[in-house]
């Protein structure tokens, strides 16, 4: 089968697993309505805490409020994307652990590709709508112009910080099969990534050092802001893109030692 | 009393049976404290104050805030939710026990457990970053601040478990849990100090029982109030006691009117 045709073939199966997904938010409406407030709620109190903040000083770790306020929009756009489209990896605990991933495996479908994927969150589909065009105003309003090539690069590190994400959850995927006991392996992640709220010049140098080649956080979150401000050198360009291409094949590889490893143990 | 006490011994058992688990979701609360930790370190840094307050006391602002949500909040649970929801909570009505009560002890134990955490922590980190910790050594202010704690972890276990209680007029609880919890989480100062928002919102927020749950306790501590202004945020924390606790019991008692037993 040629590589576009299993392409389209995945692309039909996760419309199908979107639909449903669309079926059981609508049929649980306050549950969707309610999480959906919460998720505005926790991100409007952020905005208004930066907000707040810049009531008594013009800036932070030497950004300008509004500068700050890109690197707390593009952590959202990262983190709420990967809660949109790979919800399905907090399923993968149960999957394992009743022996559901035999049938998983069984299936004519990437047994990886349907674990990611099998929960699309449709919330957060619909957040990201208000990140985008708060980014959009955001870039307006930065002091300094931006040009092509800042867009540019805040796009080609936000496909990078995807990648490096998307490294993680599979991480986490490999994890589960060895420690079944690891649910909090993936919310480690989540709550790692909000060190990204915030611009990397808060932490001391030895924590930025870590939240940069071992935690990948700040190539994640603050390389995109940066790029778009115009404050990466090529050096570090070419190291964010080598670190998210070698990390993303990594894990990969580590998720294939782990596949072989699967016992199927529970079922 | 035994009987709850049992109750507390088992939970604290059970706790403690996934400790990788524990260990883990204790790794997430160090994360939170070091960027809640930075951020206020880097604006009090320069001159040293900041919105009012000093560097010190924004440390310890930041990290007693911490240590209490550990003691007021523990682990935010919505275990009564869903045992409404799949059935289980059936069995509780055959009990010889008080389900409030049975509820506070059972979260008594992970709460204990959090919090000698968190203290360790906390005194941990503070190593670490050789944070300077403002030390309350008045006995008087420390009395006080042990009282406002309490009363903080009484409302908030009431106004959980009445929040929790929504299942049993909805299959549909986790929602409405998930955003009260983010609510009480910014409107109770766990993030930062309620009166660095402009003065109309800090208004509307002190109108509400969050403001008492860990921004009251706090300001006690750090011996930031009046004798007076003290007397009645005790005062208000046992008013909205007072409320809580008869919709609570309103909510309890038409919840279980309504309760089928779905799911056993």
């Amino acid at each position: 089968m040629s590589d576009f045709r299993v392409l389209k073939k995945h692309f039909r199966v996760w419309r199908r697993l979107s639909f449903l997904a669309i079926g059981s938010y609508l049929s649980s409406r306050i549950d969707s309505a309610t999480f959906l407030l919460g998720k505005l709620i926790r991100f409007g109190f952020f905005l208004l805490l930066i907000v707040s903040i810049f009531r008594f000083t013009k800036t932070m770790a030497g950004y300008t409020q509004y500068e700050v306020i890109l690197f707390y929009l593009t952590f959202n756009l990262i983190d709420v994307f990967a809660q949109a489209f790979f919800r399905g990896i907090y399923l993968f605990k149960n999957d394992v652990l009743r022996g559901n991933f035999d049938y998983v495996l069984s299936k004519p479908v990437n047994a990886l590709f349907y674990s990611m994927s099998r929960l699309t969150d449709i919330l957060d589909i619909v957040f990201l709508v208000p990140i985008v065009l708060l980014i959009a105003y955001t870039t307006w309003r930065l002091p300094a112009p931006v040009t092509a090539a800042n867009v540019f690069l805040y796009l080609l590190f936000l496909c990078t910080g995807m990648l490096i994400v998307l490294g993680i959850h599979i991480l986490s995927a490999s994890v589960t099969i060895w420690v079944i006991e690891s649910e909090n392996f993936i919310w480690l992640y989540r709550e790692t990534m909000t060190v990204g709220r915030f611009p990397p010049e808060i932490f001391s140098a030895p924590v930025r050092f870590v939240f940069t080649f071992f935690l990948p956080i700040i190539l994640i979150v603050a390389f995109p802001a940066k790029g778009l401000l115009g404050l990466l050198s090529g050096p570090w360009i070419l190291f964010a893109l080598a670190y998210a291409v070698a990390f993303f094949f990594l894990c990969l590889a580590l998720w294939r030692v782990s596949l072989k490893k699967y016992s199927s143990a529970s079922s | 009393m035994k009987k709850y006490l049992t109750i507390f011994r088992i939970s604290w058992q059970r706790e403690l049976e996934y400790r990788f688990n524990f260990a883990l979701g204790r790794l997430r609360s160090i994360v939170v404290l070091l960027l809640l930790y930075s951020i206020w370190h880097t604006l009090a840094s320069t001159t040293g104050t900041f919105a009012g307050y000093t560097q010190r006391e924004l440390i310890t602002y930041v990290l007693g805030a911490n240590i209490l949500r550990s003691i007021v909040f523990g682990a935010q649970a919505r275990s009564v939710a869903a045992e409404i929801n799949d059935g289980t909570f059936s069995t509780y009505l055959v009990k010889p026990v008080n389900h409030f009560l049975f509820v506070f002890f059972r979260e008594l134990a992970q709460r204990s457990i959090s919090t000698v955490s968190a203290v360790i922590e906390v005194a941990l980190f503070s190593f670490l970053v050789d944070a300077r910790i403002f030390l309350q050594v008045d006995w008087r202010w420390m009395t006080l601040f042990v009282v406002t704690t309490c009363l903080a972890l009484v409302l908030y276990s009431l106004l959980n478990y009445t929040i929790n209680l929504i299942a049993f007029w909805s299959r549909e609880a986790m929602g409405p849990k998930f955003l009260f919890d983010w609510f009480l989480e910014f409107s109770s100062g766990a993030y930062f100090p309620m009166d660095i928002l402009g003065a109309g919102l800090f208004v509307a927020f002190a109108s509400l029982p969050f403001f008492y749950l860990l921004f009251f306790p706090i300001g006690v501590y750090l011996g930031r109030y009046t004798g007076w202004q003290v007397a009645g945020g005790i005062a208000m924390q046992a008013v909205w006691i007072g409320i809580v606790a008869h919709v609570a019991r309103f909510v309890w008692a038409r919840g279980l009117m309504r309760f089928t037993g779905e799911g056993i």
